[in-house]
C-alpha cells in the first residue's frame, strides 16, 4: 500500500494585495510502506504547504493527496500516522506528561499501555524530568521534543515530520538523528521536511528536491551518493622531512598515484573518497532554477 | 471530542479565569447594604442587583472566553498539533465550546448560590411584602446561563471564518443587541403604528425575526424578582428553542470551520 | 540613589496636587442634577439584559435629586425643584420595569401636595395597577388622591374597595365613608402618612413626611379646639390666639415648616408655610 500518494497537487493561495502565489505547481509524489524519505528544499519552496495538504489542514486547488489510502481530509486517515509540526506549539498551560495523555486517549490508549508508552517515549526523547511541569516554560529544544515525543506515543506505523531538528541543540539533534534511525531499522514509514542535507544523507533512502513549488528530482540517495564519487584524495607523508602533501587522484588512477608517492620516498597516511555529497546535488538544482 | 472538553476546560481553570470571577464576586455581600437605599422594595432591588452582577459576570466570560477560544489555538498554532490528531474539526469545534459551556454553567452554579445566599441575608433584614420564590431564582440563574451559552455559539460561528477575535468579539456583541430587542421590534410591528411601516420594511423585519436569537424569552427576572408565576409551557418552549437554536449554529459553525484553510 | 530621589520626587508630586484636588471635590457645591435621561425605548434596547437594573438605577437618580433640595430646602435655599423632570425619569424608570413599586412610591410622595398633579399620579397608579395586581398600596394612594385633592368620592370609594378587597382590610372600605364625612380631610391625611411612613425606610422621604405629618397633626390640634370652642361658646372663634386665651387650646401650635397658623374667613385651619419652607420664608417677607 502507498503511505503517501500525491498526485498532480496545486495550491494557490491569495497573497498580498490579493495577487495569486502559486505555492505548488503540479506535483507528484508516492511513499511507499517502510521507506524513509527526505523532502528537501529552501525556505518557502513548498515544503509546508504540501505537509499542510497531506495532513488535511489546507485543501489542494487542484489534484489529489491521499493518506493511508484515503483522502487526506479524512480524520480516520491519521490514525496510524504520527505529525511533527513546524515549530511546533501545544496547549501550554499542560504538563508534557498531560499532553502526552491528551493525544494518547485521542489515539484510543488508555490504562496500562498508555502508561507503558508515556514511559517509553518521555525516556525516549529525555523528558522524564520535565514531566511534571508546564509547557509554558520549556525551551524551545524541549518544546521541539516534546513534539516527537507525542508523535511516536501510539507507536504510529507513518511520521509526517515538519522540520523535525529545528530548535535543537547539538545533543538534541544526536538525539533525535539516534531516535530516527531507530525507527528506520523497526521498518516504520519516514517522511520528513528539512533543509539541512546531511541528516537525510544519514537517514534517508529517498529524497525528493523540491523548489519553486515544483518537484525537481526524486532519486535514492544511495544512487546520488555514488554517481557523485570523482576520486580520492591521498594524504602522504616523508617520514624524514617531516613533508605532508594531499594529492587527488581519479578512481583510474589510484594505484599508479600510490606506486609513485612510495617511490618518491612518501608514506601514504590516509586515504580519503572525494565524495561530492547531496549538498552539491542539492545546491545544483537550486541554481539551475536561480537561472 | 471528550478529550478536547477535558483539555480546554482545564485550560481556562489554569488562566486563572475563575479566580478572576470570585475575586468580582466578593461585590456579592455588598448588595444588602446597596440594597437598602430603596424605599419600598429592598429585597427586591437585592435580587435586581444580583442578577445584574451574575449576567454582567457571564456576559463578559461568554464572549471573551468565547471569542478568544479558537482564534487563539489558531493564533498560537495550537491547531497544527491538533491537526495531526485523528479528530474531525467538528468534534475538535464542539469539545472547545463543551468546555466554555459547562464553565459557564459552573460559574453559574456557584455565583447562582451567592446569589441566593445574599438574597437570603437581605429578605432576612427586610422582609419583603411577597415572600422570595426561591424556584424562580434558580430557574432565571439557569435561563440567564443558557441564553449566554447559545451567545457562546455565536463567538465559534465568528471565529470559524474571522482571522481575528474582532469580528467574533464586536459581531456577538451585536447579535446580542439584536437579539435583546428583536421582540421588542416584532412587537412593534404586530402593533397599530408598525403596521403603518412600508409592507416591504414589514417583511423584512419579521424575516430578520425569525433568523436572529430571540434572548428576551431567557430573561425571567422579572418573575424572579417581584415572584411572579413562571409559565411552565413557555420554559419549556424556550428551553426547546435553546437546544434547536444551538444545534443550528453549532452546525454551521462547524460546517464552516471544516471547510477552513488553516495556514 | 538617583532612582530614589526621582521616585521621591513624584511621590511628592502626588501629594501636593492630591490633598488640594481632594479638598477641591469636598467642597464642591453638590446638587444632583438630573441630567437627560433617554426614553424608555432608548433605554430598553440599549441596556440589554440590564433594564431592571438601569430602571432601578433611574429612580435612585431621582431620589438623590430629592434629597439634595430637600437639604437645600431645611436650610433656607430656596431652588425650585424640577417636578416634570423627576416624574419624567420615573416614568421611564417604570415603563423599563413596569414592577418597580419605588417608582410609584415616590412618584406619589413628590406629586401630591408639592406639586398638586393628581391626574398624573393617578394615571401612574393606574399604570402600576395593571402589573402589581397583588399591591393594595397602589389602588389606596389613587383612592387617596380621588378623595383628598380632586374629592371626587365615586371614584375614591371604586379605588377603596379595590385596596380593602386585595387585603380583607375592613379600614380600607371604611375609609371613604367613614373618614371623609365625618372626620374631615385632615384626619384622612395622618392615616394616609401614617401608612406611607410605615411602609418606608428611607430616611429623606421618611423626614418629609414626619415633618407634614406633624404639621397635620398640629392642624388637626387646631381643628378639634375650634370644633370644641363652636360647640362651648355657640359661635366661631375669631383667631386661633382667641382659642388660646380661652384654654380650648393648651399649648401653643407650632409649624414644623416655619410657618403661622391662622383661620381663613371660612374658619379653616391654615398655616402661612402653605405646608413647604419656601413657602414659609416668602410669609416671613
Amino acid at each position: 500500500m502507498n503511505v503517501i500518494e500525491i498526485e498532480n497537487l496545486s495550491k494557490t493561495f491569495r497573497g498580498k494585495r490579493r495577487a495569486l502565489v502559486q505555492a505548488l505547481q503540479s506535483m507528484s509524489l508516492t511513499i511507499d510502506q517502510g521507506e524513509t524519505f527526505g523532502f528537501l528544499g529552501p525556505n518557502g519552496a513548498g515544503k509546508s504547504t504540501t505537509i499542510k495538504i497531506i495532513m488535511g489542514l489546507i485543501r489542494p486547488t487542484t489534484g489529489i493527496a491521499r493518506l493511508m489510502g484515503m483522502d487526506a481530509s479524512h480524520s480516520a486517515a491519521r490514525a496510524k500516522v504520527g505529525f511533527l509540526p513546524e515549530n511546533p506549539a501545544f496547549y501550554d498551560f499542560l504538563t508534557a506528561e498531560e499532553y502526552l495523555r491528551f493525544v494518547a486517549r485521542i489515539f484510543g490508549l488508555s490504562g496500562k499501555a498508555l502508561n507503558q508508552q508515556l514511559e517509553r517515549v518521555l525516556s525516549l526523547l529525555d523528558l522524564q524530568e520535565a514531566r511534571r511541569r508546564p509547557i509554558r516554560g520549556y525551551s524551545k529544544g524541549m518544546v521541539q521534543r516534546l513534539g516527537l515525543a507525542q508523535a511516536l506515543i501510539h507507536d504510529p506505523e507513518v511520521l509526517i515530520l515538519d522540520e523535525p531538528m529545528s530548535g535543537l541543540d547539538p545533543v538534541g539533534r544526536a538525539l533525535v538523528k539516534q531516535v530516527l534511525l531507530e525507527l528506520r531499522s523497526q521498518g516504520k514509514t519516514i517522511f520528513f521536511s528539512t533543509h539541512i542535507t546531511s541528516d537525510v544523507e544519514v537517514i534517508c533512502d529517498r529524497v525528493g528536491v523540491i523548489v519553486k513549488g515544483k518537484m525537481q528530482a526524486i532519486e535514492r540517495v544511495e544512487d546520488v551518493l555514488l554517481r557523485q564519487t570523482s576520486g580520492y584524495d591521498i594524504h602522504v607523508c616523508h617520514p624524514r622531512t617531516g613533508l605532508h602533501k594531499t594529492v587527488f587522484s581519479e578512481a583510474k588512477t589510484l594505484p599508479e598515484i600510490i606506486v609513485s608517492s612510495r617511490d618518491e620516498g612518501f608514506e601514504v597516511i590516509k586515504l580519503e573518497p572525494r565524495r561530492q555529497n547531496l549538498e552539491s546535488f542539492f545546491l545544483d538544482i537550486v541554481k539551475s532554477n536561480h537561472e | 471530542m471528550w478529550q478536547v472538553f477535558r483539555a480546554n476546560l482545564k485550560g481556562i481553570f489554569r488562566d486563572r479565569v475563575f479566580l478572576g470571577i470570585l475575586v468580582a464576586a466578593t461585590i456579592f455581600p455588598l448588595i444588602p447594604s446597596v440594597s437598602s437605599l430603596s424605599m419600598r422594595q429592598v429585597t427586591e432591588l437585592s435580587i435586581t442587583l444580583s442578577f445584574s452582577l451574575l449576567t454582567f459576570i457571564l456576559l463578559l466570560l461568554a464572549i471573551f472566553l468565547g471569542g478568544t477560544s479558537l482564534w487563539k489555538d489558531i493564533e498560537r498554532r495550537y491547531t497544527f498539533s491538533i491537526a495531526g490528531l485523528p479528530l474531525t474539526r467538528g468534534q475538535y469545534l464542539l469539545g472547545k465550546f463543551a468546555a466554555i459551556a459547562v464553565f459557564l454553567l459552573l460559574v453559574s452554579l456557584v455565583l447562582g448560590l451567592l446569589l441566593l445566599m445574599t438574597v437570603y441575608v437581605t429578605s432576612i433584614l427586610h422582609p419583603p411584602i411577597r415572600p422570595v420564590v426561591w424556584g424562580n431564582l434558580v430557574l432565571a440563574v439557569l435561563f440567564h446561563c443558557l441564553k449566554y451559552i447559545l451567545l457562546v455559539s455565536f463567538t465559534f460561528l465568528f471565529s470559524t471564518v474571522s482571522t481575528s477575535f474582532f469580528l467574533p468579539i464586536f459581531g456577538t456583541i451585536a447579535v446580542f443587541f439584536v437579539g435583546t430587542a428583536s421582540q421588542q421590534v416584532f412587537d412593534f410591528l404586530q402593533s397599530p403604528s408598525g403596521q403603518k411601516l412600508p409592507v416591504l420594511l414589514q417583511q423584512i423585519a419579521t424575516g430578520l425575526y425569525y433568523i436572529v436569537p430571540n434572548f428576551t424569552a431567557f430573561d425571567l427576572n422579572v418573575n424572579a424578582i417581584y415572584a411572579l408565576d413562571v409559565p411552565l409551557n413557555g420554559i419549556g418552549l424556550t428551553l426547546l428553542y435553546f437546544i434547536v437554536y444551538l444545534v443550528i449554529i453549532l452546525s454551521c459553525a462547524s460546517f464552516l470551520f471544516a471547510r477552513r484553510e488553516l495556514n | 540613589m538617583k532612582k530614589l530621589v526621582l521616585v521621591g520626587l513624584v511621590l511628592l508630586l502626588y501629594v501636593s496636587v492630591v490633598v488640594p484636588f481632594t479638598a477641591y471635590m469636598q467642597n464642591k457645591p453638590f446638587v444632583e442634577k438630573l441630567g437627560y435621561v433617554p426614553s424608555a425605548a432608548t433605554l430598553r434596547t440599549t441596556s440589554l439584559d440590564q433594564q431592571y437594573l438601569v430602571s432601578s438605577t433611574l429612580i435612585m437618580k431621582v431620589l438623590f435629586y430629592y434629597g439634595s433640595l430637600f437639604e437645600a430646602q431645611k436650610n433656607h435655599i430656596d431652588i425650585p425643584p424640577n417636578y416634570d423632570g423627576m416624574v419624567d425619569v420615573i416614568e421611564t424608570a417604570v415603563k423599563l420595569d413596569p414592577y418597580n413599586m419605588d417608582g410609584y412610591y415616590f412618584a406619589q410622595a413628590i406629586l401630591t401636595w408639592d406639586n398638586r398633579r393628581i391626574e398624573r399620579a393617578n394615571a401612574l397608579l393606574e399604570y402600576g395597577m395593571k402589573y402589581r395586581d397583588w399591591d393594595f398600596y397602589l389602588p389606596f394612594f389613587a383612592g387617596f388622591n380621588a378623595a383628598y385633592f380632586l374629592k371626587d368620592y365615586p371614584t375614591a370609594a371604586k379605588y377603596y374597595q379595590r385596596a380593602a378587597d386585595l387585603t380583607g382590610y375592613a379600614l380600607f372600605s371604611k375609609l371613604a365613608g367613614r373618614y371623609m364625612y365625618e372626620a374631615g380631610k385632615t384626619e384622612l391625611a395622618i392615616v394616609y402618612l401614617k401608612t406611607m411612613l410605615a411602609s418606608t425606610h428611607d430616611e429623606t422621604i421618611r423626614q418629609s413626611f414626619q415633618l407634614r405629618l406633624a404639621a397635620l397633626e398640629e392642624t388637626r390640634r387646631a381643628e378639634v379646639a375650634r370644633d370644641l370652642f363652636i360647640a362651648e361658646q355657640g359661635r366661631h372663634p375669631k383667631s386661633l390666639a382667641e382659642l388660646e386665651q380661652t384654654g380650648t387650646l393648651d399649648f401653643p401650635l407650632v409649624d414644623p415648616y416655619g410657618g403661622k397658623f391662622f383661620l381663613d374667613e371660612t374658619g379653616q385651619v391654615r398655616t402661612t408655610s402653605k405646608f413647604s419652607f419656601a413657602g414659609a420664608k416668602k410669609s416671613r417677607q
